[in-house]
């Protein structure tokens, strides 16, 4: 048997052997029952079929149940705080009774659910499952050759009965009837028939299927039709540009057939254009598709994806499309008239005869002696003549003078208007001379004399028109009249033409004297052409001309200048200008010549003005052109340094070969933050430079190993990573090292401050570089902190000496510190303080900035010029100042938020303690002295602000800062002995 | 300095005639015969190149892949599919064994000629990458960025990191050139850079109008920068004076090749409308003009040796012309 086995191929998982298999089932047997011997009774472990533990005791929680035997989930039963707001709704959670079931439960329960039957499955996956199933449970009740069931993959029950795959294969489908398909005859005659009859009328085909249009372009639906099976769903491509289910005929199903109907229209020869364009739509290269190319479907299309050539096609298009557009519409407007004979809507026809009918009436009879044109019958000035009764003859006024007066001002008000009369009445209403305009002597005369005047003058223009033009005068209307003679439009009087018909005549007199400013200037241009060379220019010239002689209104485009931008237009104005000017001028003096020589000249010059041409103007292009050329090419050199490998690469030396580096510039961040709007986030951003400087401080730390102990003890104080004490504290050794007394005569209490400190100075140092820039002092760049550190001592000093006089320069640690104090307190009350400061004192912010700086800023500008002293004190000035409005405030903040809470001053005092045990090394009796004045100071300083109103407290603490300031003023020599004590220390 | 610089040109020209003549160049050996056209890209044609010895040719365009031809059969040898959006520019090494190519996937692909498959892929580019170039040695590719960069890379060593960032650029970086010594970079913001490695200085021309392309002349002592005001210029390297410029075609907003012949007697380049431009490098005359494309004439490329000359355009073709 063994041998056999060999040869034969398994198929399958082996059958087991039975005696294994009662084993097995023994054991399992046994086990379940519990009454195996192996263990005693307390050992023995109820599981389930998973080998799961199933029964823990009493204590222990039971039965297994839930998440790892409790009753919860995997979220726990973890109170949760209830929130839910407008925009974040809180989620109802549904709990059913599966969220509380094991698997095996829920098993049990499996009967109970619905499940998709066969007979709905779609996809027949079900179905073939329950087959299997069921044939699985028929094996077993039957005998079969085959011991055991039948391998799931061998045996697949068939779903569908042989019949319908018969059938299916014949052509059937689901749903349909079974029957002879286009058994009669008739059938396919009555089709072509119908066919036939609807390839010549569309309409008709329609009126007879009704609603089955589509049924001409897919004739096979015909015989779904015809043989009663249940409607199969066609499924139409979509074409138009709607959106997804959106039907624009859902309100209006006519239209659907007048669109089908423009559109089976488009398949004439006429359109075939336009049909040949939107199959070239889906083409390749129509444009339309062209963006999407060329990139795959998960990268989303953005604007580098725009196909920039894509606008070569659209022109095409565009031109083709309009071609298109009024023959659409030609064609829609055809089919207008078609529906209207044929009946558009279906169910409706054209009524025979229609009842509406429109009322025409005839044309009104027109006489026969009718002329269409109209005459006028005469002059308007003859008229007047006729209308206005001649005063009667009066004899002038014996006095010779008034006589003349009044023909001269009659004169006038004929040639000026009535407005001269009224004027003059007015103004010379004292005056008895001019009486006779109000009716006073002379009056009549007056009167008389006025209408002589006007009627000669009046003749004298009918003459003069009658002379000029022969015959069609009486043709001529007032506004073609005016046209010829240039003037402007008049704005007509409102009066009442009939009243004072007259008037109204010498108002238009008067304004037409208005109109004609000075004429004959248009012959200047013929004298002087000054842009000969540009005759568009020369035109726009005469143009320009013609309107300022002209008076009128000007056109706020001049006809050739339309595309010309506004610069250029202004430039040529004011040449225009210029050369009119220079063309009266030469009139004048009879040099036209030379004058437009120097138009030529002027307008070259105004060339050269203005670099931004943009018209053809030769001369002035050119000028800039050259200009250009002087401008451009340019060149430039800096430096520039390959990197070692791309030499190397190249095969070439590098030319910065045992150079050292260029130096690093380490403010790539903080760049960003001094231009960062200064809000109440400052505190937030400095905490997270502190972090980054951190590293870098970090070493600086390393070097000085007592630090680290600080850094350890501080941490129990204020929870802060131990790294960021570090950074602090070993930058707090640096400021001591500048200056360990200043730094030790204020409250040495947060040394979380310092921090800020750095970031001050770094602020600081960058700002000091620019106002070294602005002070066109040379600025050296940025120092790394140790060189910073070694230098320090020695311009402090100086700075200290030169200004030994001015009590108040000095405090510069002080000053920091406490600033710093304002503006780290409390993280919180920090970030409040900071920006109650800025807005409290605008410059004062940059000057605090000097002011915490000062350290190093005092030695840059020492060193960049130590010559420049003016300059310096300038620029230390200014902090000082600062310093001075400053320093109260900023040491009022940090009292009050020392004296926030009696914990936390006791906390700054052991703060205290620790430190000066640390520092005691470097400079014992200093550190005590003013550590213990300082404490002394602070205490006095928190009775006073308890003591003390808000308004009094500047005063108190400038009396308050000057002692502890000359006291360091004494220390100063011993100060720097302690300094280089630790240099050397250090060393 | 303006006299000498006239003898110079004078002289110059005079060179250029008595070139001219030694080598029968005239007019009427332009290559101006349509002798192939090769289609087989979908989609416009954004650079076809030559090799080293002008007997095969390589385009790249919008449909993805770089191809290889052989222009005087007019025979498709290979495409090369990879990059992920249109290749922009396509290089091959001296000794034809190497490509490199860059595109709209901000990526410089390395690939191997004969079999086909990238060798290595060069991320780091912030934005599409303009064009690519192999240096002397093929030892390194100096790509041309949108993120106004231009990043050389190594293909020696297994790095993917770029050996050198050069970012002085103000704007988009367009087209590079190397030599032997230095890498030239023309840019939109109007210069033309020049590194030279040798003695680590920038050199900045600027022409004030945005440089669409450069390409150095044959000597090496020119550079060709096509503008984006329809211009070609021509500069000095030396002093960086302009000489010349050509003016005719239209490029105003494509990216279009322009270069010198082969025997630097005339400047080709290609305009919006299709046609190619031939215009004497002295006088900056046009001495041929004929349409060659039906839209954008995207690049030129001129034979090493021979009087051959091939054209990419939009129009998904690409031509060669022969006398």
């Amino acid at each position: 048997m063994e041998s056999d086995e060999v040869d034969f191929v398994f198929y399958g998982t082996p059958i087991e052997r039975e005696e294994d298999f009662t084993s097995r089932r023994k054991k399992a047997v046994a086990e379940a029952s519990g009454n195996l011997r192996a263990l005693p009774p307390w050992k023995q472990e109820v599981t389930d079929e998973e080998g799961r533990r199933r029964f823990h005791g009493a204590f222990t929680g039971g039965f297994s149940a839930g998440y790892y035997n409790t009753v919860g989930s995997k979220e726990g039963w973890a109170p949760k705080s209830f929130t839910s707001s407008r925009k974040i709704r809180a989620e109802v959670k549904q709990q059913s009774i599966l969220n509380f079931l094991d698997e095996d439960e829920k098993a049990e329960l499996e009967g109970q659910f619905l499940g998709t039957s066969s007979q709905f499955d779609t996809f027949g996956f079900t179905a073939a499952e329950l087959a299997r199933k069921q044939a699985e449970k028929e094996q077993e009740k039957r005998p079969s050759a085959i011991p055991g069931p039948a391998p799931d993959e061998i045996v697949l029950p068939a779903t569908e009965s042989i019949g319908v795959t018969l059938l299916l294969k014949m052509g059937w489908r689901h749903g349909h009837s079974i029957k002879v398909s286009r058994a009669d005859s008739r059938y396919d005659a009555r089709r072509e028939a119908r066919k036939a009859f609807l390839a010549f009328s569309c309409d008709d085909a329609k009126n007879q299927f009704g609603s089955l249009g589509s049924s001409i372009e897919q004739p096979v639906h015909d015989d779904v039709h015809s043989s009663q099976s249940p409607p199969a769903f066609v499924l139409n491509p979509k074409q138009d540009l709607h959106g997804l289910g959106y039907d624009p005929f859902k309100h209006a199903p006519e239209f659907r057939e007048r669109k089908r109907l423009r559109m089976s229209g488009y398949k004439e020869p006429g359109y075939r254009k336009a049909l040949s364009i939107k199959d070239s739509l889906f083409g390749f290269k129509s444009g339309k598709v062209a963006p999407g190319f060329g990139i795959g479907a998960l990268e989303e299309y953005d604007a580098e994806d725009e196909d920039v050539y894509a606008s070569v096609y659209d022109f095409e298009e565009t031109d083709v499309q309009e071609d298109e557009e009024p023959l659409r519409l030609g064609k829609d407007s055809k089919q207008k008239l078609i529906g209207k004979e044929q009946g558009v809507l279906p169910g409706f026809r054209v009524a025979s005869n229609s009842d509406n009918h429109l009322e025409r009436f005839e044309p009104p009879v027109i006489p026969k002696d009718f002329v269409p044109r109209h005459i006028f019958l005469g002059p308007l000035e003859t008229d007047n003549k006729l209308s206005v009764p001649p005063p009667p003859e009066v004899p002038p006024p014996e006095d010779n003078n008034l006589k003349i007066l009044i023909e001269g001002v009659a004169t006038l008000v004929v040639r000026c208007g009535k407005l001269y009369e009224d004027l003059s009445r007015e103004k010379n209403q004292l005056n008895p001379l001019f009486d006779f305009l109000n009716g006073g002597n002379g009056h009549d005369y007056y009167v008389r004399k006025l209408w002589e005047e006007r009627q000669k003058r009046s003749d004298q223009t009918k003459l003069a028109l009658d002379g000029k033009l022969s015959k069609n005068v009486q043709k001529m209307t007032a506004e073609s009249r005016g046209k010829l003679l240039g003037e402007r439009p008049l704005d007509r009087t409102l009066r009442d033409s009939s009243s004072s018909v007259t008037s109204a005549d010498v108002h238009l007199q008067f304004n037409l004297s208005d109109t004609f400013t000075t004429p004959s200037a248009t012959e200047l241009s013929a004298v002087a052409k000054p842009f000969k060379d540009d005759p568009a220019k020369q035109e726009r010239f005469e143009q320009f001309l013609k309107e300022k002689y002209q008076g009128g209104l000007r056109s706020t485009d001049s006809s050739g200048a339309s595309n010309m931008s506004e610069a250029a237009r202004a430039r040529e104005r004011l040449d225009f200008e210029a050369a009119a000017e220079a063309i009266q001028k030469g009139k004048l003096g009879k040099q036209s010549e030379l004058s437009a020589q120097q138009f030529l000249e002027f307008s070259a010059a105004g060339g050269m003005q203005f670099t931004s041409s943009v018209l053809e103007e030769a001369k002035d292009t050119q000028s800039e052109k050259l200009m250009v050329k002087n401008m451009f090419p340019k060149r430039e050199e800096f430096e520039w340094r390959p990197s070692p490998l791309l030499c190397k690469r190249f095969d070439i030396i590098d030319p910065y070969l045992g150079k050292p580096p260029p130096a690093p510039r380490m403010r790539s961040k903080i760049d960003s933050l001094i231009f960062m709007p200064d809000t109440g986030n400052t505190a937030k951003v400095e905490e997270s430079v502190v972090k980054d400087l951190k590293s870098d401080v970090h070493k600086i730390s390393k070097e000085e190993g007592n630090n680290d102990i600080i850094a350890e003890v501080e941490v129990e104080h204020v929870e802060r990573p131990v790294d960021l004490y570090k950074a602090i504290f070993s930058d707090d050794s640096d400021d001591e090292v500048e200056g360990s007394n200043l730094k030790k005569v204020e409250d040495p209490e947060k040394k979380i401050d310092v921090a800020s400190t750095t970031l001050n100075r770094l602020i600081a140092g960058d700002f000091l570089e620019s106002l070294g820039k602005e002070l066109g002092l040379e600025v050296p760049p940025e120092l790394p902190y140790s060189t910073n550190k070694f230098k320090t001592p020695g311009p402090q000093k100086e700075t200290a000496s030169i200004d030994a006089g001015n009590a108040s320069i000095l405090p510069v640690g002080n000053n920091s510190s406490s600033t710093c104090d304002a503006v780290s307190g409390t993280p919180k009350s920090q970030a409040k303080l900071h920006h109650l400061d800025v807005s409290q004192v605008g410059y004062l912010e940059k000057n605090e900035l000097i002011d915490t700086g000062l350290p190093s800023s005092s030695q840059y500008l020492e060193t960049g010029s130590s010559e420049n002293k003016d300059v310096k004190v300038k620029s230390e000035k200014m902090p000082q100042e600062a310093r001075k409005a400053k320093s109260p405030s900023s040491r009022r903040r940090h009292w009050s938020s020392s004296s926030l809470s009696e914990d936390e001053s006791r906390k700054l005092s052991r703060r205290h303690e620790y430190r000066s045990d640390s520092y005691s090394d470097s400079s014992n009796d200093n550190q005590d002295r003013y550590h213990s004045r300082s404490r002394a100071r602070k205490k006095g300083s928190s009775r006073e602000k308890r003591r003390n109103s808000r308004h009094s407290k500047h005063r108190k603490h400038r009396t308050m800062d000057s002692p502890t300031q000359s006291s360091r003023y004494g220390t100063e020599k011993e100060r720097s002995d302690s300094k280089g004590e630790r240099r050397r220390y250090r060393n | 300095m303006g006299l000498s610089h006239q003898n110079h040109d004078d002289g110059e020209r005079e060179r250029e005639r008595e070139r001219e003549r030694e080598r029968g160049m005239s007019v009427s050996d332009l290559p101006r015969k349509e002798a192939n056209v090769l289609k087989g890209h979908e989609g416009a044609v954004l650079a076809a190149r030559f090799n080293a010895d002008g007997n095969y040719c390589l385009s790249c365009g919008k449909d993805r892949t770089i191809r290889l031809w052989n222009p005087h059969r007019g025979i498709h040898i290979k495409a090369y599919k990879s990059h992920a959006r249109e290749v922009r520019d396509v290089h091959v090494t001296p000794d034809n064994s190497k490509l490199c190519s860059c595109g709209g996937d901000r990526q410089i692909f390395y690939w191997d000629v004969s079999t086909g498959l990238v060798i290595r892929k060069f991320r780091g580019h912030e934005g599409e990458v303009n064009a690519v170039k192999f240096n002397e040695y093929a030892s390194v590719i100096v790509s041309a960025g949108y993120d106004q960069s231009l990043r050389a890379w190594d293909c020696r060593s297994h790095s993917t990191e770029p050996i050198q960032i050069i970012d002085t650029f103000s704007d988009a970086a367009m087209s590079v050139c190397l030599t032997k010594t230095e890498i030239i970079g023309g840019c939109v913001d109007g210069t033309v850079r020049t590194f030279d490695i040798r003695i680590g200085r920038e050199i900045s021309e600027n022409l004030g109008q945005p440089v669409n392309c450069i390409s150095i002349s044959n000597d090496g002592n020119c550079i060709l920068a096509g503008c984006l005001d329809s211009t070609l210029r021509l500069l000095d390297r030396t002093c960086g004076e302009l000489l010349q410029e050509y003016k005719g075609h239209t490029c105003k907003s494509y990216k279009m090749d322009c270069c010198l012949t082969n025997t630097d007697a005339h400047v080709t380049g290609g305009s919006e409308d299709g046609s190619i431009f031939f215009w004497d490098l002295v006088d900056a005359t046009v001495v041929s003009k004929f349409q060659a494309h039906a839209s954008v004439v995207s690049s030129v490329s001129y034979h090493p040796k021979d009087n051959c000359m091939i054209t990419s355009s939009v129009d998904g073709t690409i031509r060669v012309w022969k006398t």
